[in-house]
């Protein structure tokens, strides 16, 4: 197989890489009459797999799985899922013959040995559905055909995606058309009946490319989500205990400290972020991360190259046939840095204090944002893809640290974003080696020492229209207004 | 058994904030080591506040507080909201595409017990044994509760602090918990919140009553302890009754709104009909082949212990339990697994639980969370319409709540969101009002509030009432069908 995307001229490349529209809400007016009737088979039963169907189920759709005849003689947690919630569970061979749609919501990793299984069972005419590119895009998987092939992916995680279709809401979804695939042109219908059926399109649905979404799937789990919060983590942690903090309120400030950061970023952009800081503090943080844009830019762009010319998934796809040796290699060390192994104190850190002694990590993830928005923009990449892929996802990811720290992160994520976060953290520990040479206490640790708050005008005045004239606020802006038009409780 | 002794505990003049939201305001109380008390009071003066304080929350502003005890053992619906809440967040784990199972329950239990003894006794005499493998976050209201119970009173405390523990508990198990506090008043002394009186053990010694001040709007509302009565002094306690029981006639049900058209349901079939109805968890049966037919205008109460399966049932009517589609259901003119959406059958039903309750996280306004009741959301999504908000607010007003239209809902006390959620579920004057022990955390007054509601609104000829609740006492006038489930 080959690299699918590389197949392509320019013209067409620079075309689907620049797709991604927010659709308007009287697009879904026909509901899920496209998929009324039709028999939908779910490949998998873990969280995105199960809570997916519950959720198509109760929007009147005919929902049942098929897992490998392994799990359901032994009864895995994928089969007891299934059917304690009341679904037909058969395997391949009983049930992809008889399906109208199949989505496959099996892990990224899979997809190959997945897709070729159950391709010669499939209907013809049938349509199968992705929640993810990779297999397409990347590894080049070449489809029957006669088989409409979609992409349909709820940008949270599965448990959320139940919850607020529950409320009578849902989660912000990104859909797209494999246009190779569309033989009867009815490839956009099915997905977006699909949107509806999971409630994604009270939320908002972008409508995408499979080129697009992996593309800038890839870059900002690599960069900004992942590998900035690793190095991030690791620099930070290294940096107070050898200023003399105590360990464990270093471990509790950083393990807790991104979600409660990011939290602010969800709400408001990195304006509002920075603005939780005071006027000299968010000077600060805004001086550090342009000093650490200038030194990380390079990297931003090498891990862009590489994905764009598919280095990134050939080396990956090496390391798999290797059996993992790399990713196995570089997890066991992750397990082994000091701020693994230090367990969160047992000290209170107020909410305010989070930024007011995290400085550093504030133009951290301020650096990672804009420059992942930055470089997928300036790679061909609209506005909306590079957002969602970068600062709206940071929260997400942000929050699993807070829950076991690097482990939990990394367990959490795909492989695929595993290798690519210690491929950038393995670059980018050297890289800012010196920078953090000059790096204490005042901005990571103990809070600036300054008796009065007081700042120069201009300079105040430069620092906050630079931050609230960046492109990615501009774009944010509009996203989480269209989120909160839809989602008053926001 | 050690008898614990403990320091008489004296407030001075103290006042404490919770989050800017509510003020205790200049509290005096002192409680010495032999006695024990019962916290009443209007709903949202702060009952809970007041005995949470005792166990060490709440930031103190002014006055001075001595001689707190060590080791409290608290149970609240705060403290299981909290608890709920941190297994639900453990559940958010899976971008990972895991589906975590939560914590069993022998681990609530016997992790970190002081008294593991006392703790196996209690999970034999609460009937808990068959549950220690189940996810905590899996178990019934009522079950949870009971892990709550056993919790804080393994846990050798040196003072005991019970908000509303009776609530939620089936008889027996009522029966069984007083019996256990009766054999431990000599050891260790007990602070409970109590909204109903019938309910007040007889080894409590002291009522507290406190009242709610809103005078101050900038500032908000305050709760102020206006009395300290011995329980043996009977005329001041005579008048502590009459002050809670106030009269209810005169009500009118706000009208519903005519924009909000359903679509007409025919007469002739029934409303809900069950066949043989069945929900299995692996191999533990909770429903057994339960038939049940409910008619139009046909009022039914629904009882049963803890764990027979009473939710259970209530959400294969409403379509929230998955296991709707592996039964023979009928409801509002739809078989169930025939293309039907959920929203095309919540659109006939108004509802209200403690599940929902524990479900109701999100933040919104007072007014809203009554007109998210035309939409059957958890939140708002939908632009409300002016006549809407008409109605909410005379809602607000029938409930005493009507300055608190924009406060935020989840600031709000336990009580004071129940009687908001009870007028979400009747706002749209549903063909079917599904009230799930509608009354617990309501005080004395508001139960008797919403019990008159319930009436007027089974007088009326559009809403046929499904009403479940323990209490014998609480009957309601116009139920006059009985379904009782068992504990299988």
């Amino acid at each position: 197989m080959a690299n699918y995307f590389n197949t392509l001229p320019l013209r067409e490349q620079l075309a689907q890489l620049a797709k991604c529209r927010f659709m308007d809400s009287s697009e879904f007016a026909d509901g899920v009459e496209a998929l009324k009737g039709k028999k939908i088979v779910v490949i998998g039963c873990g969280a995105q797999g199960l809570n997916q169907g519950l959720n198509l189920r109760d929007s009147g759709l005919d929902v049942s799985y098929t897992l490998r005849a392994e799990a359901i003689a032994e009864k895995r947690q994928s089969w007891k899922n299934a059917t304690e919630n009341g679904f037909v569970v058969g395997t391949y061979e009983e049930l992809i013959p008889t399906a109208d749609v199949v989505l496959n919501l099996t892990p990224d990793k899979q997809h190959t040995p997945v897709v070729k299984a159950v391709m010669p069972l499939m209907k013809q005419g049938a349509c199968l559905s992705y929640s993810h590119g990779f297999n397409i895009v990347e590894e080049g998987m070449q489809i029957r055909e006669d088989l409409t092939v979609i992409m349909v992916a709820p940008k949270c995680p599965g448990s959320e995606v139940r919850a607020e279709y529950v409320r009578g809401f849902g989660v912000p979804t990104l859909i797209a058309v494999h246009e190779d695939n569309d033989p009867k042109g009815e490839g956009l219908a099915l997905a977006k009946a699909y949107a509806v059926g999971t409630g994604g399109h009270k939320a908002g649905v972008l409508m995408s490319s499979f080129i697009a979404e992996v593309k800038s799937d890839l870059m900002g789990e690599q960069t900004i989500l992942c590998g900035m919060l690793q190095t991030g983590s690791i620099l930070c942690f290294d940096k107070m205990v050898e200023e003399g903090i105590d360990a464990g309120y270093a471990s509790r400030l950083i393990q807790y400290g991104w979600e409660t950061i990011t939290e602010a970023l969800k709400y408001g952009g990195v304006t509002n972020m920075l603005d939780r800081l005071s006027n000299p503090a968010k000077i600060k943080a805004f001086d550090l991360s342009e000093e650490l844009k200038v030194i990380m830019r390079p990297l931003y762009n090498k891990h862009q190259d590489d994905i764009i010319s598919g280095h990134f998934s050939q080396t990956m796809m090496e390391d798999w046939a290797n059996d993992d040796k790399n990713l196995l290699g570089w997890r066991a060390e992750t397990a082994e840095t000091n701020f693994e192994k230090t367990p969160a104190g047992d000290v209170e850190i107020s909410e305010q204090e989070f930024f007011d002694n995290g400085i550093l990590m504030v133009a951290m993830v301020k650096a990672g944002v804009e420059l992942a928005f930055e470089t997928m923009t300036a790679a061909g990449i609209v506005a909306e893809s590079a957002y969602y892929e970068s600062l709206h996802e940071t929260p997400l990811i942000a929050n699993t640290i807070a829950r076991k720290k690097l482990y939990e992160m990394n367990a959490t994520i795909s492989d695929t974003a595993e290798y690519g976060c210690y491929l950038y953290n393995h670059a980018c520990l050297p890289l800012l080696g010196d920078f953090m040479k000059d790096i204490k206490t005042d901005v990571i640790g103990k809070g600036l020492s300054t008796e009065d708050n007081g700042v120069d005008n201009a300079r105040l005045i430069e620092v906050n229209a630079a931050l609230r004239s960046h492109p990615v606020e501009a774009i944010g802006a509009v996203l989480r207004g269209h989120m909160a038009d839809m989602k008053k409780i926001v | 058994m050690d008898t614990i002794r403990l320091d008489t505990i004296q407030l001075k003049k103290v006042t404490v904030n919770f989050d800017d939201r509510f003020k205790l305001s200049e509290i005096n109380w002192t409680i010495e080591a032999n006695q024990h008390w019962v916290i009443t009071g209007t709903n949202g003066s702060g009952k809970s506040a007041l005995a949470a304080v005792l166990a060490g929350v709440g930031e103190i502003e002014g006055g001075e507080l001595s001689g707190l005890p060590s080791k409290v053992g608290l149970v609240s619906f705060e403290a299981q909201a909290e608890l709920i809440a941190k297994e639900l967040k453990k559940d958010d784990a899976d971008i990972m595409d895991v589906i975590s199972l939560g914590t069993p329950v022998h681990e609530m239990i016997f992790d970190d017990c002081q008294d593991p003894k006392l703790a196996q006794e209690l999970v034999e005499k609460f009937g808990l044994t068959s549950l220690l493998d189940r996810a905590f976050r899996k178990l019934s209201t009522g079950e949870t509760r009971k892990v709550m119970l056993i919790r804080a009173l393994s846990s050798k405390p040196n003072l005991l602090i019970l908000d509303e523990p009776f609530d939620g508990l089936d008889a027996g198990t009522l029966t069984m918990l007083q019996e256990h506090l009766i054999s431990i008043a000599d050891t260790v002394p007990m602070i409970m919140v109590l909204n109903r009186f019938d309910e007040m053990p007889e080894f409590i010694t002291h009522v507290a009553y406190l009242d709610k001040d809103s005078s101050d709007k900038k500032q908000g509302d305050k709760g102020r302890l206006t009395l300290t009565i011995d329980k043996n002094d009977e005329q001041a306690f005579g008048e502590l009754y009459q002050l809670l029981h106030l009269k209810t006639t005169d009500l009118h049900v706000p009208d519903a709104d005519p924009a909000n058209k359903l679509p007409e349901l025919d007469s002739s079939q029934p409303l809900v009909k069950l066949k043989q109805a069945t929900i299995k968890y692996g191999d533990t049966t909770i429903v057994d082949k339960l038939d049940w037919t409910i008619e139009p205008g046909q009022h039914w109460q629904l009882s049963g212990p803890n764990g027979s399966g009473k939710t259970c049932v209530l959400s294969l009517i409403t379509g929230d339990h998955p296991q709707c589609y592996t039964n023979d259901i009928f409801v509002f003119g739809f078989q169930r697994g025939n293309g039907e959406s959920i929203w095309q059958i919540k659109q006939f039903i108004g509802y209200v639980s403690t599940a929902l309750q524990w479900e109701y996280r999100v933040s919104t306004s007072c007014r809203n969370v009554i007109i998210s009741g035309f939409f059957d959301s958890i939140g708002m999504y939908t632009k409300s319409t002016d006549n809407q908000k008409k109605i909410a607010d005379q809602w607000l007003e029938l409930l005493g709540m009507k300055d608190r239209a924009d406060q935020p809902f989840n600031k709000l006390s336990y009580g004071d969101q129940r009687l908001l959620l009870i007028a979400r579920a009747m706002v749209k004057h549903p063909p079917l009002l599904i009230l799930d022990e509608p009354c617990l955390g309501l005080d004395d007054m508001n139960r008797q509030l919403v019990l008159a509601l319930i009436e007027k609104i089974c007088e009326g000829k559009e809403t046929t009432v499904l009403y479940v609740n323990h209490h014998a006492e609480d009957q309601i006038k116009g139920i006059e069908n009985y379904l009782g489930l068992k504990k299988n």
